[in-house]
Protein backbone atom coordinates (compact mmCIF):
# COMPACT_ATOMS: atom_id res chain seq x y z
CA UNK A 1 0.00 0.00 0.00
CA UNK A 2 2.67 2.60 1.22
CA UNK A 3 6.46 1.77 -0.10
CA UNK A 4 9.34 4.48 1.07
CA UNK A 5 12.41 3.57 -1.09
CA UNK A 6 15.91 5.36 -0.53
CA UNK A 7 13.86 8.71 0.23
CA UNK A 8 15.63 11.49 1.71
CA UNK A 9 14.84 15.03 2.27
CA UNK A 10 16.52 18.53 2.87
CA UNK A 11 14.35 21.79 3.00
CA UNK A 12 15.21 23.86 1.16
CA UNK A 13 17.26 26.36 4.05
CA UNK A 14 19.58 23.08 3.57
CA UNK A 15 17.98 21.31 7.02
CA UNK A 16 18.44 17.75 6.68
CA UNK A 17 14.76 15.91 7.90
CA UNK A 18 15.27 12.55 6.75
CA UNK A 19 18.10 9.98 5.46
CA UNK A 20 17.45 6.86 3.30
CA UNK A 21 14.43 5.63 4.60
CA UNK A 22 12.72 2.86 3.48
CA UNK A 23 9.50 1.00 4.58
CA UNK A 24 6.56 -0.86 3.88
CA UNK A 25 3.24 -0.81 4.87
CA UNK A 26 1.13 -3.40 3.78
CA UNK A 27 -2.69 -3.24 2.77
CA UNK A 28 -4.35 -2.57 6.28
CA UNK A 29 -1.75 -2.50 8.59
CA UNK A 30 -1.68 -0.53 11.75
CA UNK A 31 1.63 1.30 11.99
CA UNK A 32 2.59 3.51 15.03
CA UNK A 33 5.30 6.37 13.66
CA UNK A 34 7.18 7.33 16.90
CA UNK A 35 10.14 9.36 17.94
CA UNK A 36 11.24 12.36 19.76
CA UNK A 37 9.31 16.08 18.45
CA UNK A 38 11.97 16.58 15.38
CA UNK A 39 12.55 13.24 14.54
CA UNK A 40 11.06 13.59 10.76
CA UNK A 41 7.50 12.19 11.42
CA UNK A 42 5.00 15.00 10.29
CA UNK A 43 7.79 15.02 7.35
CA UNK A 44 7.46 11.61 6.51
CA UNK A 45 3.19 11.82 6.39
CA UNK A 46 3.29 15.22 4.39
CA UNK A 47 5.78 13.42 1.88
CA UNK A 48 2.36 10.93 1.70
CA UNK A 49 -0.49 12.90 0.71
CA UNK A 50 2.62 15.55 -1.35
CA UNK A 51 2.62 18.27 0.69
CA UNK A 52 5.98 17.73 0.44
CA UNK A 53 8.31 15.93 -2.24
CA UNK A 54 11.40 14.09 -1.13
CA UNK A 55 14.66 15.39 -2.36
CA UNK A 56 15.77 11.45 -3.12
CA UNK A 57 13.75 8.40 -3.28
CA UNK A 58 10.16 7.27 -4.14
CA UNK A 59 7.37 7.35 -2.21
CA UNK A 60 4.70 5.14 -3.56
CA UNK A 61 1.32 4.96 -2.65
CA UNK A 62 -1.39 2.51 -4.35
CA UNK A 63 1.35 1.34 -6.71
CA UNK A 64 1.90 5.15 -7.25
CA UNK A 65 5.16 6.81 -7.23
CA UNK A 66 3.56 10.22 -5.47
CA UNK A 67 7.01 12.07 -5.85
CA UNK A 68 7.00 12.55 -9.63
CA UNK A 69 3.23 12.60 -9.55
CA UNK A 70 1.93 15.75 -11.49
CA UNK A 71 0.24 18.45 -9.83
CA UNK A 72 -3.17 18.03 -11.62
CA UNK A 73 -3.21 14.61 -10.22
CA UNK A 74 -2.48 15.64 -6.45
CA UNK A 75 -5.68 16.57 -5.63
CA UNK A 76 -7.52 12.82 -6.64
CA UNK A 77 -4.23 11.15 -4.62
CA UNK A 78 -5.49 13.29 -1.87
CA UNK A 79 -9.06 11.77 -2.14
CA UNK A 80 -7.45 8.09 -1.24
CA UNK A 81 -5.93 9.60 2.24
CA UNK A 82 -7.69 11.11 5.06
CA UNK A 83 -5.39 13.09 7.43
CA UNK A 84 -5.69 13.46 11.02
CA UNK A 85 -4.04 16.31 12.92
CA UNK A 86 -3.00 17.34 16.28
CA UNK A 87 -4.71 20.86 16.21
CA UNK A 88 -7.87 19.48 14.69
CA UNK A 89 -7.77 22.11 11.53
CA UNK A 90 -11.92 22.40 11.89
CA UNK A 91 -13.13 25.42 10.01
CA UNK A 92 -14.32 27.67 12.75
CA UNK A 93 -18.00 29.12 11.92
CA UNK A 94 -19.35 25.90 10.77
CA UNK A 95 -21.20 23.10 12.59
CA UNK A 96 -19.50 19.62 12.75
CA UNK A 97 -22.26 18.21 10.23
CA UNK A 98 -20.52 21.34 7.72
CA UNK A 99 -17.01 20.42 8.44
CA UNK A 100 -17.43 16.99 7.24
CA UNK A 101 -20.02 18.02 4.37
CA UNK A 102 -17.28 20.39 3.30
CA UNK A 103 -14.58 17.95 2.78
CA UNK A 104 -17.12 15.82 0.04
CA UNK A 105 -18.98 19.14 -1.44
CA UNK A 106 -14.86 20.18 -2.39
CA UNK A 107 -14.41 16.93 -4.50
CA UNK A 108 -17.51 17.53 -6.29
CA UNK A 109 -19.88 14.63 -4.77
CA UNK A 110 -23.46 15.39 -5.50
CA UNK A 111 -25.49 17.00 -2.19
CA UNK A 112 -27.87 13.75 -2.78
CA UNK A 113 -24.77 11.46 -1.46
CA UNK A 114 -23.59 13.88 1.17
CA UNK A 115 -26.03 13.82 3.50
CA UNK A 116 -26.08 10.44 3.77
CA UNK A 117 -22.08 9.90 4.12
CA UNK A 118 -21.78 12.51 6.65
CA UNK A 119 -24.23 10.72 8.71
CA UNK A 120 -22.67 7.42 8.26
CA UNK A 121 -19.02 9.05 9.32
CA UNK A 122 -20.61 10.99 12.35
CA UNK A 123 -22.22 7.69 13.47
CA UNK A 124 -18.91 5.78 13.33
CA UNK A 125 -17.05 8.39 15.46
CA UNK A 126 -19.83 8.53 17.84
CA UNK A 127 -20.99 12.01 17.14
CA UNK A 128 -24.03 12.10 15.36
CA UNK A 129 -25.93 14.03 18.38
CA UNK A 130 -23.08 17.03 18.23
CA UNK A 131 -24.03 17.21 14.59
CA UNK A 132 -25.17 20.55 15.02
CA UNK A 133 -22.66 22.15 17.30
CA UNK A 134 -19.46 24.38 16.29
CA UNK A 135 -16.28 23.83 16.79
CA UNK A 136 -16.13 25.91 19.89
CA UNK A 137 -18.68 24.30 21.48
CA UNK A 138 -17.16 21.19 21.44
CA UNK A 139 -14.36 19.55 23.97
CA UNK A 140 -11.22 18.33 23.11
CA UNK A 141 -12.15 14.46 21.81
CA UNK A 142 -15.18 15.87 20.54
CA UNK A 143 -13.05 18.10 18.04
CA UNK A 144 -11.14 15.10 17.30
CA UNK A 145 -14.08 12.48 16.23
CA UNK A 146 -14.97 15.54 14.56
CA UNK A 147 -11.65 15.47 12.67
CA UNK A 148 -11.61 12.05 11.97
CA UNK A 149 -15.12 11.96 10.63
CA UNK A 150 -13.96 14.16 7.53
CA UNK A 151 -10.68 12.40 7.35
CA UNK A 152 -12.84 9.04 6.67
CA UNK A 153 -16.22 10.20 4.93
CA UNK A 154 -14.91 9.56 1.80
CA UNK A 155 -13.80 6.01 2.93
CA UNK A 156 -10.11 6.42 1.77
CA UNK A 157 -8.25 3.83 2.07
CA UNK A 158 -5.04 4.96 3.96
CA UNK A 159 -5.67 7.12 7.38
CA UNK A 160 -2.48 9.78 8.60
CA UNK A 161 -2.62 10.51 12.01
CA UNK A 162 -0.09 12.85 13.16
CA UNK A 163 -0.06 13.45 17.19
CA UNK A 164 -3.69 12.79 17.25
CA UNK A 165 -3.86 12.78 20.90
CA UNK A 166 -1.07 15.24 21.10
CA UNK A 167 -3.86 18.00 23.02
CA UNK A 168 -6.07 15.28 24.54
CA UNK A 169 -5.97 14.07 28.42
CA UNK A 170 -4.83 10.24 28.94
CA UNK A 171 -8.89 8.65 29.02
CA UNK A 172 -10.10 10.19 25.85
CA UNK A 173 -6.62 9.79 24.26
CA UNK A 174 -7.22 6.13 24.50
CA UNK A 175 -11.08 6.42 23.17
CA UNK A 176 -9.62 8.13 19.85
CA UNK A 177 -7.10 5.64 19.53
CA UNK A 178 -10.10 2.34 19.92
CA UNK A 179 -11.78 4.65 17.36
CA UNK A 180 -8.65 5.04 14.89
CA UNK A 181 -8.29 0.97 15.74
CA UNK A 182 -12.13 0.64 14.83
CA UNK A 183 -11.53 2.27 11.57
CA UNK A 184 -8.46 -0.22 10.44
CA UNK A 185 -10.21 -2.90 11.08
CA UNK A 186 -12.99 -1.63 8.28
CA UNK A 187 -10.07 -2.31 6.11
CA UNK A 188 -8.03 1.15 6.23
CA UNK A 189 -4.64 1.34 6.06
CA UNK A 190 -3.62 3.43 9.58
CA UNK A 191 -0.44 5.28 10.47
CA UNK A 192 -0.57 7.35 13.66
CA UNK A 193 2.59 9.16 14.17
CA UNK A 194 2.77 9.56 18.39
CA UNK A 195 5.08 10.42 21.23
CA UNK A 196 2.45 9.17 23.64
CA UNK A 197 4.35 5.89 25.40
CA UNK A 198 1.53 4.55 26.98
CA UNK A 199 -0.67 3.81 23.72
CA UNK A 200 2.07 2.55 21.96
CA UNK A 201 3.02 -0.12 24.35
CA UNK A 202 -0.37 -0.50 24.83
CA UNK A 203 -1.50 -1.17 21.60
CA UNK A 204 1.08 -3.56 21.04
CA UNK A 205 1.15 -2.57 17.04
CA UNK A 206 4.42 -2.29 14.48
CA UNK A 207 6.45 0.80 15.66
CA UNK A 208 8.76 1.90 13.45
CA UNK A 209 10.87 4.14 14.89
CA UNK A 210 12.47 7.44 14.03
CA UNK A 211 15.26 9.23 15.33
CA UNK A 212 17.39 12.51 13.65
CA UNK A 213 15.96 11.07 10.18
CA UNK A 214 16.50 7.80 10.35
CA UNK A 215 14.60 4.64 10.86
CA UNK A 216 16.06 3.29 14.05
CA UNK A 217 13.93 0.34 14.58
CA UNK A 218 11.02 -1.08 12.91
CA UNK A 219 9.22 -3.70 14.88
CA UNK A 220 5.89 -5.82 14.70
CA UNK A 221 4.03 -5.82 18.05
CA UNK A 222 6.80 -3.34 19.30
CA UNK A 223 6.56 -0.85 22.12
CA UNK A 224 8.05 2.69 22.19
CA UNK A 225 11.08 2.47 23.69
CA UNK A 226 13.33 -0.70 23.06
CA UNK A 227 12.63 -3.59 25.18
CA UNK B 1 -21.97 20.33 -12.31
CA UNK B 2 -25.29 22.42 -11.38
CA UNK B 3 -25.21 21.26 -7.29
CA UNK B 4 -21.36 22.41 -7.81
CA UNK B 5 -22.50 26.04 -8.87
CA UNK B 6 -24.87 26.37 -6.58
CA UNK B 7 -22.01 25.22 -4.05
CA UNK B 8 -19.86 28.07 -5.00
CA UNK B 9 -22.52 30.38 -4.75
CA UNK B 10 -23.58 30.28 -1.32
CA UNK B 11 -19.64 30.02 -0.70
CA UNK B 12 -19.02 32.99 -2.06
CA UNK B 13 -21.61 34.48 -0.17
CA UNK B 14 -20.64 33.23 2.97
CA UNK B 15 -17.39 34.50 2.29
CA UNK B 16 -18.70 37.90 1.15
CA UNK B 17 -20.90 38.35 4.53
CA UNK B 18 -17.44 37.40 6.53
CA UNK B 19 -15.08 39.92 5.23
CA UNK B 20 -18.15 42.94 4.85
CA UNK B 21 -15.83 45.81 5.71
CA UNK B 22 -12.83 44.72 3.23
CA UNK B 23 -15.26 43.86 0.78
CA UNK B 24 -16.93 47.47 1.17
CA UNK B 25 -13.84 49.26 0.55
CA UNK B 26 -12.97 47.07 -2.56
CA UNK B 27 -17.02 47.87 -3.79
CA UNK B 28 -16.12 51.96 -3.06
CA UNK B 29 -13.25 51.55 -4.88
CA UNK B 30 -14.23 50.46 -7.84
CA UNK B 31 -17.49 52.47 -7.73
CA UNK B 32 -15.02 56.13 -7.80
CA UNK B 33 -12.83 54.73 -10.09
CA UNK B 34 -15.54 54.19 -12.39
CA UNK B 35 -17.23 57.27 -11.96
CA UNK B 36 -14.11 58.73 -12.91
CA UNK B 37 -14.31 56.77 -15.83
CA UNK B 38 -17.67 57.85 -16.60
CA UNK B 39 -16.99 61.23 -17.08
CA UNK B 40 -14.57 61.59 -18.73
CA UNK B 41 -16.54 59.54 -21.61
CA UNK B 42 -19.38 62.36 -20.70
CA UNK B 43 -17.01 64.72 -21.46
CA UNK B 44 -15.50 63.53 -24.67
CA UNK B 45 -19.00 62.74 -25.71
CA UNK B 46 -20.09 66.40 -25.24
CA UNK B 47 -17.62 67.43 -26.36
CA UNK B 48 -17.89 65.51 -29.77
CA UNK B 49 -21.29 66.70 -29.91
CA UNK B 50 -20.45 70.64 -29.36
CA UNK B 51 -17.77 70.38 -32.25
CA UNK B 52 -20.49 68.55 -33.76
CA UNK B 53 -23.59 70.99 -33.74
CA UNK B 54 -20.71 74.21 -33.83
CA UNK B 55 -19.72 72.98 -37.32
CA UNK B 56 -22.76 72.94 -38.37
CA UNK B 57 -23.46 75.72 -38.13
CA UNK B 58 -22.31 77.20 -41.56
CA UNK B 59 -23.61 81.39 -41.01
CA UNK B 60 -20.74 83.57 -41.44
CA UNK B 61 -21.91 87.14 -39.84
CA UNK B 62 -21.32 90.48 -41.70
CA UNK B 63 -21.77 93.54 -39.69
CA UNK B 64 -21.86 96.60 -40.84
CA UNK B 65 -21.79 99.78 -38.60
CA UNK B 66 -22.44 102.60 -41.51
CA UNK B 67 -25.88 103.88 -41.85
CA UNK B 68 -27.63 102.61 -44.78
CA UNK B 69 -31.02 102.81 -46.20
CA UNK B 70 -33.14 99.75 -46.75
CA UNK B 71 -32.38 99.79 -50.28
CA UNK B 72 -28.96 99.98 -49.83
CA UNK B 73 -29.42 97.17 -47.88
CA UNK B 74 -31.13 94.98 -50.58
CA UNK B 75 -27.94 95.97 -53.30
CA UNK B 76 -25.56 94.26 -50.78
CA UNK B 77 -27.39 91.24 -50.32
CA UNK B 78 -28.09 90.97 -53.72
CA UNK B 79 -23.95 91.38 -54.43
CA UNK B 80 -22.96 89.31 -51.36
CA UNK B 81 -25.69 86.27 -52.81
CA UNK B 82 -23.28 86.07 -55.85
CA UNK B 83 -20.02 85.09 -54.21
CA UNK B 84 -19.28 81.51 -55.44
CA UNK B 85 -20.90 79.29 -52.34
CA UNK B 86 -23.12 81.38 -50.64
CA UNK B 87 -26.65 79.74 -49.94
CA UNK B 88 -28.46 82.09 -48.81
CA UNK B 89 -28.29 86.23 -47.52
CA UNK B 90 -30.44 87.19 -44.69
CA UNK B 91 -30.39 90.56 -43.85
CA UNK B 92 -31.13 91.90 -39.95
CA UNK B 93 -32.03 95.64 -39.61
CA UNK B 94 -29.91 97.03 -36.82
CA UNK B 95 -33.56 98.35 -35.26
CA UNK B 96 -34.64 95.01 -35.86
CA UNK B 97 -31.99 93.51 -34.22
CA UNK B 98 -32.33 96.04 -30.59
CA UNK B 99 -36.14 95.39 -30.91
CA UNK B 100 -35.12 91.69 -30.43
CA UNK B 101 -32.10 92.03 -28.11
CA UNK B 102 -34.79 93.86 -25.77
CA UNK B 103 -37.46 91.40 -26.14
CA UNK B 104 -34.64 88.91 -25.40
CA UNK B 105 -33.19 90.56 -22.65
CA UNK B 106 -35.39 94.05 -21.83
CA UNK B 107 -37.55 91.88 -19.52
CA UNK B 108 -34.75 92.65 -16.31
CA UNK B 109 -34.12 95.71 -17.33
CA UNK B 110 -35.23 98.92 -19.16
CA UNK B 111 -32.50 98.87 -21.73
CA UNK B 112 -33.49 102.52 -23.00
CA UNK B 113 -32.87 103.94 -19.49
CA UNK B 114 -29.17 103.02 -20.31
CA UNK B 115 -28.82 103.08 -24.12
CA UNK B 116 -29.78 106.51 -25.37
CA UNK B 117 -29.11 105.13 -28.98
CA UNK B 118 -29.19 101.51 -30.78
CA UNK B 119 -25.54 99.81 -30.20
CA UNK B 120 -25.98 97.36 -32.67
CA UNK B 121 -24.62 97.41 -36.09
CA UNK B 122 -26.79 95.63 -39.36
CA UNK B 123 -25.96 92.35 -39.75
CA UNK B 124 -25.80 90.28 -42.80
CA UNK B 125 -26.35 86.64 -42.12
CA UNK B 126 -24.68 84.71 -44.97
CA UNK B 127 -25.16 80.71 -45.16
CA UNK B 128 -22.19 78.82 -47.26
CA UNK B 129 -22.38 75.12 -48.62
CA UNK B 130 -20.09 73.38 -47.05
CA UNK B 131 -18.19 74.53 -43.83
CA UNK B 132 -15.05 74.35 -46.06
CA UNK B 133 -16.26 77.45 -47.99
CA UNK B 134 -16.66 79.65 -44.13
CA UNK B 135 -13.09 81.15 -44.97
CA UNK B 136 -13.40 82.15 -48.20
CA UNK B 137 -16.66 83.34 -48.14
CA UNK B 138 -15.82 85.36 -45.20
CA UNK B 139 -12.26 86.87 -46.63
CA UNK B 140 -14.53 88.12 -49.55
CA UNK B 141 -16.78 89.92 -47.61
CA UNK B 142 -14.58 91.72 -45.37
CA UNK B 143 -12.99 93.01 -48.62
CA UNK B 144 -16.43 95.09 -48.95
CA UNK B 145 -15.43 98.31 -47.48
CA UNK B 146 -18.85 98.88 -46.08
CA UNK B 147 -18.60 95.52 -43.75
CA UNK B 148 -16.87 96.51 -40.71
CA UNK B 149 -16.56 93.27 -39.30
CA UNK B 150 -16.73 89.40 -40.70
CA UNK B 151 -17.25 86.53 -38.05
CA UNK B 152 -17.78 82.97 -38.49
CA UNK B 153 -17.15 80.24 -35.69
CA UNK B 154 -14.46 78.30 -37.80
CA UNK B 155 -11.86 79.12 -35.56
CA UNK B 156 -13.55 78.24 -32.59
CA UNK B 157 -14.06 74.64 -34.03
CA UNK B 158 -10.50 74.30 -34.17
CA UNK B 159 -9.79 75.32 -30.94
CA UNK B 160 -12.42 72.84 -29.38
CA UNK B 161 -11.21 70.13 -31.81
CA UNK B 162 -7.89 70.32 -30.64
CA UNK B 163 -9.19 70.66 -26.74
CA UNK B 164 -11.29 67.42 -27.99
CA UNK B 165 -7.91 65.52 -29.30
CA UNK B 166 -5.86 66.40 -26.04
CA UNK B 167 -8.64 65.56 -23.52
CA UNK B 168 -9.03 61.73 -25.80
CA UNK B 169 -5.35 61.25 -25.05
CA UNK B 170 -4.90 62.19 -21.96
CA UNK B 171 -8.51 60.63 -20.68
CA UNK B 172 -7.40 57.43 -22.80
CA UNK B 173 -4.01 57.49 -20.21
CA UNK B 174 -5.91 58.48 -17.27
CA UNK B 175 -8.52 55.43 -17.66
CA UNK B 176 -5.86 52.56 -18.20
CA UNK B 177 -3.96 54.11 -15.43
CA UNK B 178 -6.93 54.52 -12.92
CA UNK B 179 -8.26 51.26 -14.02
CA UNK B 180 -4.53 49.60 -12.97
CA UNK B 181 -4.89 51.25 -9.90
CA UNK B 182 -8.06 49.70 -9.20
CA UNK B 183 -7.23 46.20 -10.75
CA UNK B 184 -4.27 46.64 -8.20
CA UNK B 185 -6.38 47.70 -4.91
CA UNK B 186 -9.30 44.34 -6.16
CA UNK B 187 -6.54 42.21 -6.16
CA UNK B 188 -5.07 43.37 -2.78
CA UNK B 189 -8.51 43.24 -1.13
CA UNK B 190 -9.45 39.82 -2.14
CA UNK B 191 -6.27 38.76 -1.50
CA UNK B 192 -6.75 39.81 1.86
CA UNK B 193 -9.98 37.79 2.16
CA UNK B 194 -8.35 34.86 0.27
CA UNK B 195 -5.81 35.16 3.17
CA UNK B 196 -8.43 35.27 6.05
CA UNK B 197 -9.53 31.83 4.52
CA UNK B 198 -6.27 30.21 4.53
CA UNK B 199 -7.31 27.05 6.27
CA UNK B 200 -10.24 26.67 4.68
CA UNK B 201 -8.04 26.66 0.92
CA UNK B 202 -5.57 24.02 3.35
CA UNK B 203 -8.53 22.15 4.25
CA UNK B 204 -10.19 22.01 0.62
CA UNK B 205 -6.41 20.74 -0.89
CA UNK B 206 -6.09 18.14 1.71
CA UNK B 207 -9.39 16.99 0.92
CA UNK B 208 -8.54 16.43 -2.41
CA UNK B 209 -10.10 19.70 -3.88
CA UNK B 210 -8.98 20.70 -7.46
CA UNK B 211 -7.85 24.36 -7.93
CA UNK B 212 -10.08 25.19 -9.71
CA UNK B 213 -13.20 23.81 -7.32
CA UNK B 214 -11.32 26.24 -5.16
CA UNK B 215 -10.90 29.43 -7.52
CA UNK B 216 -14.51 29.30 -8.37
CA UNK B 217 -15.98 31.05 -4.63
CA UNK B 218 -13.52 33.55 -4.79
CA UNK B 219 -13.64 34.39 -8.21
CA UNK B 220 -17.81 34.77 -8.03
CA UNK B 221 -17.15 36.97 -4.91
CA UNK B 222 -15.00 39.28 -7.34
CA UNK B 223 -17.76 39.55 -9.78
CA UNK B 224 -20.71 40.28 -7.10
CA UNK B 225 -17.59 42.91 -5.81
CA UNK B 226 -17.35 44.13 -9.44
CA UNK B 227 -20.88 44.19 -10.27
CA UNK B 228 -21.79 46.34 -6.96
CA UNK B 229 -19.36 48.84 -7.55
CA UNK B 230 -20.03 49.02 -11.23
CA UNK B 231 -24.08 49.65 -9.98
CA UNK B 232 -23.45 52.06 -7.44
CA UNK B 233 -21.01 54.31 -9.90
CA UNK B 234 -23.62 53.80 -12.62
CA UNK B 235 -26.63 55.12 -9.68
CA UNK B 236 -24.01 57.90 -9.11
CA UNK B 237 -23.39 58.93 -12.63
CA UNK B 238 -26.56 58.86 -13.93
CA UNK B 239 -28.34 60.98 -11.55
CA UNK B 240 -25.81 63.78 -11.48
CA UNK B 241 -26.03 63.90 -15.34
CA UNK B 242 -29.17 63.93 -15.51
CA UNK B 243 -29.24 67.03 -12.92
CA UNK B 244 -26.69 68.38 -14.93
CA UNK B 245 -28.58 68.10 -17.92
CA UNK B 246 -31.95 69.95 -16.41
CA UNK B 247 -29.87 72.91 -14.80
CA UNK B 248 -28.22 73.55 -18.27
CA UNK B 249 -30.97 73.04 -20.58
CA UNK B 250 -32.67 75.96 -18.07
CA UNK B 251 -29.77 78.51 -17.38
CA UNK B 252 -27.52 77.68 -20.78
CA UNK B 253 -30.12 76.41 -23.63
CA UNK B 254 -27.64 77.02 -26.33
CA UNK B 255 -25.43 74.78 -25.34
CA UNK B 256 -25.77 71.10 -26.60
CA UNK B 257 -25.63 68.41 -24.14
CA UNK B 258 -26.11 64.62 -25.35
CA UNK B 259 -29.10 63.19 -24.26
CA UNK B 260 -29.11 60.33 -26.38
CA UNK B 261 -30.57 57.68 -24.13
CA UNK B 262 -29.21 54.91 -26.35
CA UNK B 263 -25.68 56.08 -25.92
CA UNK B 264 -25.73 57.04 -22.52
CA UNK B 265 -27.19 53.54 -21.94
CA UNK B 266 -23.89 52.48 -23.51
CA UNK B 267 -21.46 54.14 -21.39
CA UNK B 268 -23.38 52.71 -18.09
CA UNK B 269 -23.32 49.78 -19.48
CA UNK B 270 -19.83 49.72 -20.17
CA UNK B 271 -19.25 50.93 -16.02
CA UNK B 272 -20.82 48.22 -14.71
CA UNK B 273 -19.42 45.67 -17.33
CA UNK B 274 -15.81 47.27 -16.66
CA UNK B 275 -16.59 46.98 -12.91
CA UNK B 276 -17.73 43.34 -13.06
CA UNK B 277 -14.59 42.39 -15.28
CA UNK B 278 -12.28 44.52 -12.40
CA UNK B 279 -13.77 41.95 -10.22
CA UNK B 280 -13.30 38.82 -11.33
CA UNK B 281 -9.76 39.15 -13.04
CA UNK B 282 -9.01 40.99 -9.63
CA UNK B 283 -9.83 37.84 -7.67
CA UNK B 284 -8.70 35.24 -10.15
CA UNK B 285 -5.14 36.77 -10.16
CA UNK B 286 -5.26 36.97 -6.17
CA UNK B 287 -6.88 33.48 -5.56
CA UNK B 288 -4.24 32.42 -8.68
CA UNK B 289 -1.29 33.49 -6.48
CA UNK B 290 -2.02 32.11 -2.76
CA UNK B 291 -2.99 29.01 -4.89
CA UNK B 292 0.78 28.60 -6.06
CA UNK B 293 2.54 28.84 -2.59
CA UNK B 294 -0.12 26.44 -0.84
CA UNK B 295 0.80 23.38 -0.14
Amino acid sequence: MIELINVSKTFSNGIDVLFNINLHVGKEEFVFVVGPSGAGKTTLMKLLYREERPSLGKVIVDRVNVAELDVHQVPYLRRNIGVVFQDYKLLPKRTVYENVAFALRVTGTPRSTVRRKVMQSLELVGMLRRANAFPDELSGGEKQRACIARAIVNNPPILLADEPTGNLDPTTSWDIIQLLDKINKRNTTVLVATHNKGIVDDMKRRVVALENGRVIRDQLLGSYDVQ
Amino acid sequence: MFSNFEFFIIEALRSFRRSTLMNLVAIGTIAVTLVIFGLFLLLIINMGNVVGTVSSRMDVAAYVEEDISLGEAGALQLKFSKIPGVEKVEFISRTEAWKKFKQDFGTKLDLDEIMTENPLPHTFTVRVRTPELLPPVAKRLSEFEVVSEVRYSGRMIDQIRSLLDAVRIGGAGLVILISFATLLIVVNTVRLTVLARETDIYIMKLVGATDTFVKWPFIIEGILIGVLGGLISFLVLKFSYDGVVLRVSQALPFLPLVCDQRMLAVIYITMVAGGTALGMVGAYISVSKVLKIEV
